[in-house]
């Protein structure tokens, strides 16, 4: 049956899966709320001062709770499939800081060897499924995904694959989410609804109330919530996992939540122009990183000198990355026509 | 006239044929309260109202498709492709409704649309932002294919595919968007370019190269160099690449004897090869050296930029080939 929920009272989970977490985890998702800020206001710094010299940075500030959120709960053997918006979700997966860098910066030993740019990237191996430019085109290869580890008999393992409430717009979201709740996959859809696709705003990419009536018309549950609110989101993303591991089918969460910048570094003036100003100030309100330190607070668990701003450690890894990246070598030219076959022919890899 | 950049010619024209016919019309993403990712389209919604000027979902299908059935039924519309690469989603829409809908109407219903946008490289835009797959359409009956140097060029062009009653594709070299410079002739003068007509940019005796898009400007720069060594290229900007202007191309062979092909997409199957396979088959005789091509390797756009410049053709090239067909 289809459950669609809309809002902030209906999306909040019954099962309160947060109160399992524990003091370190807390400390842990903390730190990873920070360090998803610091990796974006590091990259437009650096592509400011002019040490990142090609690419676009997009941003996923005033995100970070959804980044966060529906990681966290994953378990070894699921696979994500981020998008240009989620660069976070690369390293929380098991990439290290630098190889994502030496992408950003197109090196060698960057995960694409300098072919691609910025998300385009992947490791199966750490269960990250890679994307293009063509939005939406994830959802239907998400299903390929997890047929496979079908195949392979591991039926309650999960791909949990992002998009923007835009890319909702495309015909392989519809084609992928259609086949994969045909053959009730444990495919888990994360609508980053930021409000925006570019300068189109959301009522000119979904005709609904809520993305997550799209959900309806699949026959698959729905939610739409609070994607600045971490425990919501969390919450969500637990029920949600255990309805996909079940065998259940797939989940679409609506995670409502701002785009804070331009839609990438090269769009602040006009995004100025396109968004007004009272509601760029509204959702400034709603930041997903103090709403999360003040959450802690409030647990007794915490002293406000346990949760600096921003932690000094974050901003040092991801500062020594920037370094070792620019340190490195550019590819050969002559490599930009290897990896256009593979001849090792018969060979499954 | 008007002292234009290469971007601001294409606006124009699009504006002046919005003006001239109430039937032309835009979609695209982005296109109106934006004014579009590159600003082409800035100012048509407040000027033309949203009914013309449609920001669309993030749907090229649909898109296309609007730009379909509306002509269908009598409309011209103009589709925006963010970058020309995506127009791979609507792919379905140009080759197989578009493109095969007169004959499939019995001769009676053309569709006139553009689907115009971004392409090339040489800017870092990596696998999705800088290709060049002319050859796409080329090999689609039914569809014509464009694609201007100059400004004077893209707006008499624009102007001739948004009257042409057939499926146009228009490349706009975002490489050139705001690099090149030049005038066009003021609205009064009703200028057009029209389709499947070629243009020599320069006149020269020893060797006859044949190009388009942002290439004809590479092309013009190697053609100075080798001016200095003595060895004179004749220039041929195509403009139309579908349908191809065969004459022009062999009554400069007739003088030079000596082809040279240079286009920015992979070598394999592009439209030098086609134009390469026309000369051997039909004109042969007139040839006193192996025809050459300048293109791009037969790989993808890469993003870092040693790579880039490796895969994607170079003045270097240009000048190379040049010289050792001039020694032939
Ligand atoms: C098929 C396709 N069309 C157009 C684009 C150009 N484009 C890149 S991002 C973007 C907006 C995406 O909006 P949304 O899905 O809401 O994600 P957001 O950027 O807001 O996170 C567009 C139109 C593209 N990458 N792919
Ligand atoms: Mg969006």
């Amino acid at each position: 049956m289809s459950r669609v929920r809309t809002g902030r009272k209906n999306g909040r989970q019954a099962v309160a899966y947060h109160e399992r977490l524990t003091k370190s985890d807390l400390q842990k998702i903390y730190r990873n709320l920070w360090f998803a800020r610091v990796f974006d206001e590091a990259l437009y710094d650096a592509k400011k001062k002019g040490r990142l010299r090609r690419g676009n940075v997009y941003g996923s500030r005033g995100q970070e709770a959804i980044i966060v959120g529906t990681t966290y709960p994953l378990e070894d053997g699921d696979f994500v499939s981020p998008i240009h918006r989620d660069m976070p979700v690369f390293i929380l997966r098991g990439m290290t800081t630098e190889e994502v860098m030496c992408q950003v910066w197109g090196k060698a030993e960057a995960p694409t060897r300098g072919k691609d740019s910025w998300s385009h990237m992947g490791d199966i191996s750490k269960g990250i499924v890679h994307s293009t430019s063509m939005l939406g085109s994830t959802i239907a290869v998400a299903c390929g995904v997890l047929w496979s580890l079908r195949l392979d008999g591991k039926r309650d393992r999960v791909l949990v694959a992002y998009t923007g409430e835009g890319a909702t717009a495309t015909g392989p979201f519809h084609e992928g989410l259609n086949f994969a709740a045909v053959h009730k996959l444990p495919l888990i859809v994360v609508v980053e609804n930021n409000q925006y696709a570019y300068s189109t705003p959301v009522e000119l990419e979904v005709p609904t109330k809520t993305v997550a009536e799209r959900a309806k018309g699949y026959g698959i549950p729905g939610y739409s919530i609070d994607g600045n609110d971490f425990i919501e989101v969390y919450n969500t993303m637990c029920a949600a996992l255990e309805h996909a591991r079940a065998g259940k089918g797939p989940v679409l969460i609506e995670c409502v939540t701002y785009r804070l910048q331009g839609h990438a570094d090269h769009d602040e003036t006009r995004a100025r122009q396109y968004r007004p100003v009272e509601e760029i100030e509204m959702w400034e309100k709603r930041d997903p990183l103090p709403r999360f330190r003040q959450y802690l607070l409030s647990t007794g668990q915490f002293t406000e000198s346990e949760l600096p701003e921003p932690p000094p450690d974050v901003v040092e890894e991801i500062q020594r990355a920037i370094e070792y990246a620019i340190s490195r070598p550019d590819p050969e030219p002559h490599t930009a026509l290897e990896d256009i076959y593979d001849e090792s022919a018969g060979v499954s890899k | 006239m008007r002292e234009v950049t290469f971007l601001e010619a294409i606006r124009l024209a699009m504006w002046e044929e919005m003006e001239r016919d109430p039937n032309v019309f835009m979609i695209g993403e982005d296109i109106g309260r934006m004014g579009g990712a590159f600003g082409v389209t800035a100012g048509f919604m407040e000027h033309f109202g949203a009914d013309r000027v449609i920001d669309a979902p993030i749907s090229e299908t649909a898109i296309i498709a609007v730009c379909v059935g509306a002509a269908a039924t009598g409309k011209r519309g103009i589709a925006e492709m963010q970058f020309i690469d995506f127009i791979s989603y609507g792919f379905d829409q140009v080759v197989n409704v578009a493109g095969t809908f007169l004959y499939r109407s019995g001769g009676k219903t053309p569709i006139p649309i553009v689907v115009r946008g971004p392409s090339g490289g040489y800017v870092g835009g990596s696998l999705y932002h800088s290709q060049q797959f002319e050859a796409w359409f080329f090999h689609t009956p039914g569809v014509k294919v464009v694609q201007p140097a100059f400004p004077d060029d893209a707006y008499g062009l624009m102007k001739a595919s948004i009257r042409d009653n057939n499926p146009v594709v228009f490349y706009e070299h975002k490489y050139l968007y705001r690099r090149v410079k030049g005038a066009i002739p003021d609205p009064s003068e009703d200028y057009i370019v029209k389709l499947g007509e070629a243009r020599v940019r320069r006149y020269g005796d020893d060797i006859t190269v044949v190009t388009y898009g942002a290439m004809v400007h590479f092309a013009l720069e190697a053609a100075q160099r080798l001016e200095k060594e003595g060895v004179s290229l004749e220039v041929i900007d195509l403009r139309t690449v579908k349908p191809l202007d065969m004459e022009t191309i062999l009554k400069s062979l007739e003088k030079t004897s000596k082809l040279l092909i240079v286009y920015e997409a992979p070598k394999t199957g592009g439209v030098g090869a086609e134009i390469a396979a026309r000369i051997a088959e039909h004109s042969f005789e007139l040839l006193d050296a192996p025809i050459k091509r300048v293109a791009a390797k037969d790989a993808f756009v890469p993003f870092a930029e040693p790579l880039e410049k490796f895969v994607l053709p170079s003045v270097d090239d240009i000048v190379f080939a040049a010289r050792e067909l001039a020694a032939y």
